[in-house]
């Protein structure tokens, strides 16, 4: 769990985002709906974005968990796509922006080195959150933002740097 | 101040008017802000409402020993526990509306119960709570309530619930009719439309959508028994509103005894503003448990239970002359107010609506009428966008249908009939007074920035793909800054609506604002600061701003309505201004000279002429703090007051253009283009304003394409969940085009206008006009929304409505 070990045994039914939030006191994981719809609870499973309110707290036995928490690295400083987020304003009342970090964060992890995404291909990644202060728009400008740092801090010569000549 | 520039009047060097970065978003960013549903106070128990799977129905029994009896289960409670308990208000009554339900004691009219004992009206109607160790338990446990229901005859609809034999809600409201609300001149109307040289007519559906902030609802009660102190955590818009409404109007218990505290709101959009059961329960439960007692919502719960918006049937007539000058405009309207009155719910469906409908046009005659009913819905409330979304739409419906029928470009009979600038103030004679505008500037460059000489050329290049592009035009004024307590009480809104802002000056030279008002999304720490910096002249990093807990922050209403930049920000400055006069008067005394020689400036004080006399802020903060050598008559600190109430409202206006697309063969529409120029006079942080905006545009499209509560028959709400509910997801809109005008308001010091919510306003309607006009040579006059592919391919085959 953020890189830490956690021991603790689990009713059969418990969801993975009660076991955070209730169990463990991470309620950086958000609740918004019932039915799996709303992308507020995701977290990283095993480096992969899933919601944490569609996974028993069983399954994810043995794997790597992580939350908004572990984000944050221990100064308190932004992460590129936070602080990119921030510069274009990408949260407004912040409910669905937990969410939307765990989520995007794969998006920009997996295209720091290479192309970067284009704007379709970033609001498809982000039809699974929903955000209903921001209309998206600033949330997209934050990615695009974030993708462009990434991508001009990568290592001179490397594919990414020749592409953004 | 009152000619508008199409500019910012705003100083150029100053720090209001500047995008600054959200101070708040950093926290949000790493999910360390604390919402109720994070709150955790040692000993919590936790809440579970049982809400009526029935929509109109007679209790006959209700059965709780096998729930009291489940592991964990503390407490069962029924409306038999809190007969003591007095209802939740309705508070907005508007001219005309009689109150049919028994007053309380500050004259109030009372609406719905906390819980309902004898007679479920919608479903979700709350009839039981448990409270167990855990929410779980909780949550099990309502399965083990036995209630035995005598079913009643369901009406979900405002027209139906008016007819003959319809079935009956309440008791003393004969025919469900709550309100036949009017305004406008219908004689002088009535005629202007017999008559006219060309009428036209439309029936409108406004359909009912349900807000659908992120974050469902919660509140956690604490009771303190040493004290006698209540305090409520809340996701609410109004903590002082909350606060007044429930001690001594719901509670019965001394106003000094409730604090209520709003921590970080996850949105709201309007629905929380309202007074809730729950509420009122958590604090009741609190002190019968000598525990905390949490309730955090579904949001299929959340459906049921928060007030959901629009709602109106109407037939709307425009009359005019065949060379498009609009002559009258009139509405009669069937508006749904569920199945009782919410805290505001009559208001927003009657002058909300009914006074905006002439919009941007200067209109002889308009007249509009309201009947609003009660049926076994939830009950309405606002809406991001309230009453004057519903006005712009069939307004510019109308228009769009008026220029088709007499053959005219829609954007040439909107510009024919705009306010002229010199008649403002003007008297729209529906009963708002528009403060100031720039109409023609704001309209020509929005049609100037969507392109609209190309979309010929760009309707046939979309043939040629199977698509039909078309082009829809909506402008809009909206009602923002409530407001003049006076002026609201004529409205018939039963309390004050001014706000007000606090302002301390530490002896370190740093400052602390608080105001009544409370964020639920919009940066009021960035945006106040700012206000309070600019003023001063010092650093926005000096300034702290601290809302949203009754027992720390002055008094205020609350953020709806986009009011908080227009009603709360001109506090802050007016109190900073004070702060300011303060420090000449003293600043005469420390710089040895007569006050008329001293001058404040960039956060000194210094001698006319002589910039070597000075005292910074920071010494005269400190200097104050100690107070020595000050004459009697000036009082040693600085902490000073507002409370502003403006002269009248504030309007914003502005106009958009959506071009879609409507695919020949799928009948899905998609928004490929969108323009917005809107103007909310001076605007404090353009960062803020620019995501309310384009915020504010994807939930009017939401509106218009997609989103729907749809009750059964049976008065079920078949959309209770996002699996059935369709909110726009990041793939619904493009990329905006956006600008602004700025027409300062004469009403408060600032120049400032609504602004949050304001572009939510016109979206509806320009995407239904693009629609309607893709569809045009198919004969299609009207498509009710929401504009479905289904909805849209069946017109494209010939079907009709
Ligand atoms: S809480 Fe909505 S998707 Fe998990
Ligand atoms: S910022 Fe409020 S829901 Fe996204």
């Amino acid at each position: 769990m953020n890189g830490r070990p956690e021991q603790f045994s689990a009713q059969p039914n418990e969801l993975l985002v009660e076991r955070l939030r209730d169990g463990l006191g991470l309620t950086g994981t958000k609740v918004g709906c019932d039915t799996g719809q709303c992308g507020t609870c995701v977290v990283q499973l095993d480096g992969r974005s899933v919601k944490s309110c569609l996974i028993l707290t069983a399954s994810a036995a043995g794997s790597e968990v992580a939350t908004i928490e572990g984000v944050t690295t221990a100064g308190g400083e932004l992460t590129g796509l936070q602080e990119a987020l921030r510069q274009e304003h990408g949260t407004q009342c912040g409910f669905c922006t937990p969410g939307m970090v765990m989520a995007l964060g794969e998006l920009v992890d997996s295209t720091a080195g290479g192309e970067a995404p284009t704007e379709p291909e970033i609001r498809e990644w982000l039809t699974g959150n929903l955000c209903r202060c921001t209309g998206y728009h600033s949330v997209v400008r934050g990615v695009q933002r974030a993708c462009a740092a990434a991508r001009a801090e990568a290592p001179a010569g490397s594919a990414a740097a020749g592409q953004e000549a | 101040m009152t000619t508008a520039t199409g500019e910012s009047a705003l100083q150029e060097n100053g720090i209001l008017g500047k995008p600054l970065d959200s101070r708040e978003d950093p926290q949000l960013l790493r999910g360390e802000a604390t919402y109720v549903g994070d709150i955790d106070l040692p000993g919590t128990a936790h809440m579970a409402i049982l809400g009526s799977p029935v929509a109109h129905a007679k209790i006959l029994s209700i059965e709780t020993k096998a729930a009291e009896q489940l592991p964990g289960v503390l407490k069962v409670a029924t409306a038999a526990d809190f007969t003591d308990v007095m209802p939740l208000p309705c508070i907005w009554i508007p001219g005309g509306v009689e109150s049919h339900f028994p007053p309380h004691p500050y004259g109030l009219p009372g609406a719905r119960p906390v819980l309902t004992g004898d007679t479920v009206r919608h479903v979700g109607d709350p009839i039981a709570v448990v409270v167990a160790e855990t929410p779980r338990q909780a949550a099990a446990a309502l399965a083990a309530i036995a209630v035995e229901y005598e079913p009643l005859p369901v009406v979900t609809r405002a027209d139906e619930a008016l007819a003959e034999g319809a079935p009956q809600l309440h008791e003393a409201v004969p025919g469900n009719l709550n309100a036949y609300w009017t305004c406008g001149d219908k004689d002088r109307t009535d005629a202007a439309i017999a008559e006219a040289e060309v009428t036209v007519e439309l029936d409108l559906v406004n359909q009912r959508t349900i807000n659908s902030p992120i974050e469902p609802r919660g509140a956690v009660g604490d009771y303190n028994a040493a004290t006698g102190e209540y305090t409520l955590y809340a996701s609410t818009q109004g903590p002082h509103n909350h606060r007044f409404l429930l001690s001594a109007l719901v509670l019965g218990i001394p106003f000094n005894k409730l604090r209520v505290i709003a921590p970080t709101v996850g949105g709201s959009f309007g629905t929380k503003g309202y007074l809730y059961p729950d509420m009122a329960l958590v604090l009741l439960l609190s002190k019968a448990l000598g525990r905390p007692v949490k309730w955090v919502d579904t949001r299929t719960g959340l459906m049921n239970s928060t007030v959901q918006g629009r709602d109106h049937r109407q037939h709307v007539v425009l009359a005019g002359t065949r060379d498009g000058r609009i002559t009258a405009v009139r509405c009669t309207s069937y508006a749904n107010l569920g199945a009782y009155p919410s805290t505001i719910g009559p208001g927003v469906a009657t002058a909300l609506m009914g006074r905006s409908i002439s919009g941007m046009y200067d209109i002889d005659a308009a007249f509009c009428e309201v009947y609003a009913a009660f049926t076994n819905t939830v009950s309405l409330g606002a809406q991001r966008g309230s009453g004057r979304a519903e006005a712009a739409f069939l307004m510019e419906r109308l228009v769009d249908r008026y220029a088709s029928e007499i053959g005219m470009d829609p954007a040439v009979v909107r510009r024919k009939n705009l306010v002229p600038t010199e008649k403002f103030p003007y008297d729209n004679g529906l009963g708002w007074t528009y403060d100031s505008g720039n109409y023609q500037l704001n309209f020509d460059r929005a049609i100037e920035l969507s392109g609209y000489a190309d979309m010929p050329a760009r309707k046939a290049e979309a043939r040629t793909r199977g698509k039909r592009l078309g082009v829809g035009i909506a402008t809009y004024v909206a009602i923002c800054g409530v407001g003049p307590s006076t002026r609201m009480s004529k409205e018939g809104m039963l309390g004050g609506t001014w706000e007000s802002a606090n302002v301390r000056v530490h002896p370190t030279g740093e400052v602390t604002v608080t105001v009544g008002s409370a964020s639920t999304g919009q940066s009021h720490g960035t945006v106040f600061a700012q206000v309070a910096a600019d003023e001063l002249g010092i650093d926005p990093a000096q300034v702290q701003v601290y809302e949203g807990d009754t027992l720390k922050a002055p008094y205020g209403q609350g953020t709806y309505g986009s009011r908080s930049y227009s009603m709360a920000a001109p506090a802050v400055a007016l109190t900073a201004r004070k702060i300011k006069a303060k420090l000449v008067k003293a600043g005469a005394v420390f710089l040895g000279i007569p006050e008329d020689k001293v001058v404040y400036e960039g956060g000194k004080v210094f001698e006319e002429g002589n910039a070597e006399n000075t005292k910074t802020f920071a010494e005269l903060a400190m200097a104050m703090w100690y107070g020595w050598g000050l004459p009697p008559e000036i009082e040693p600190a600085l902490d000073e007051t507002t409370h502003f109430d403006p002269p009248d409202f504030n309007y914003p206006f502005g106009t958009h253009v959506a071009v879609v697309e409507v695919d020949e063969l799928t009948g899905e529409t998609e928004v490929v283009a969108y323009t917005a120029v809107d103007d909310a006079g001076n605007i404090g942080n353009p960062k803020v304003v620019l995501g309310q905006i384009e915020g504010s545009i994807v939930h009017g499209l939401g509106q218009a394409l997609m989103e729907a509560a749809e009750y059964d028959e049976n008065g079920l709400l078949v959309s209770a969940d996002l699996n059935h509910y369709a909110l726009p997801r990041a793939t619904d809109a493009p990329f905006f085009s956006l600008d602004k005008t700025c027409t300062p308001s004469p009403h408060n010091p600032l120049g400032a206008k609504g602004a949050g919510e304001i572009a939510t306003v016109p979206p509806a309607a320009a995407v239904v006009n693009a629609v309607v006009d893709a569809l045009s040579d198919l004969g299609v006059t009207h498509i009710d929304m929401p504009l479905t592919p289904e909805k849209v391919w069946r017109r494209l085959r010939g079907e009709a409505q």
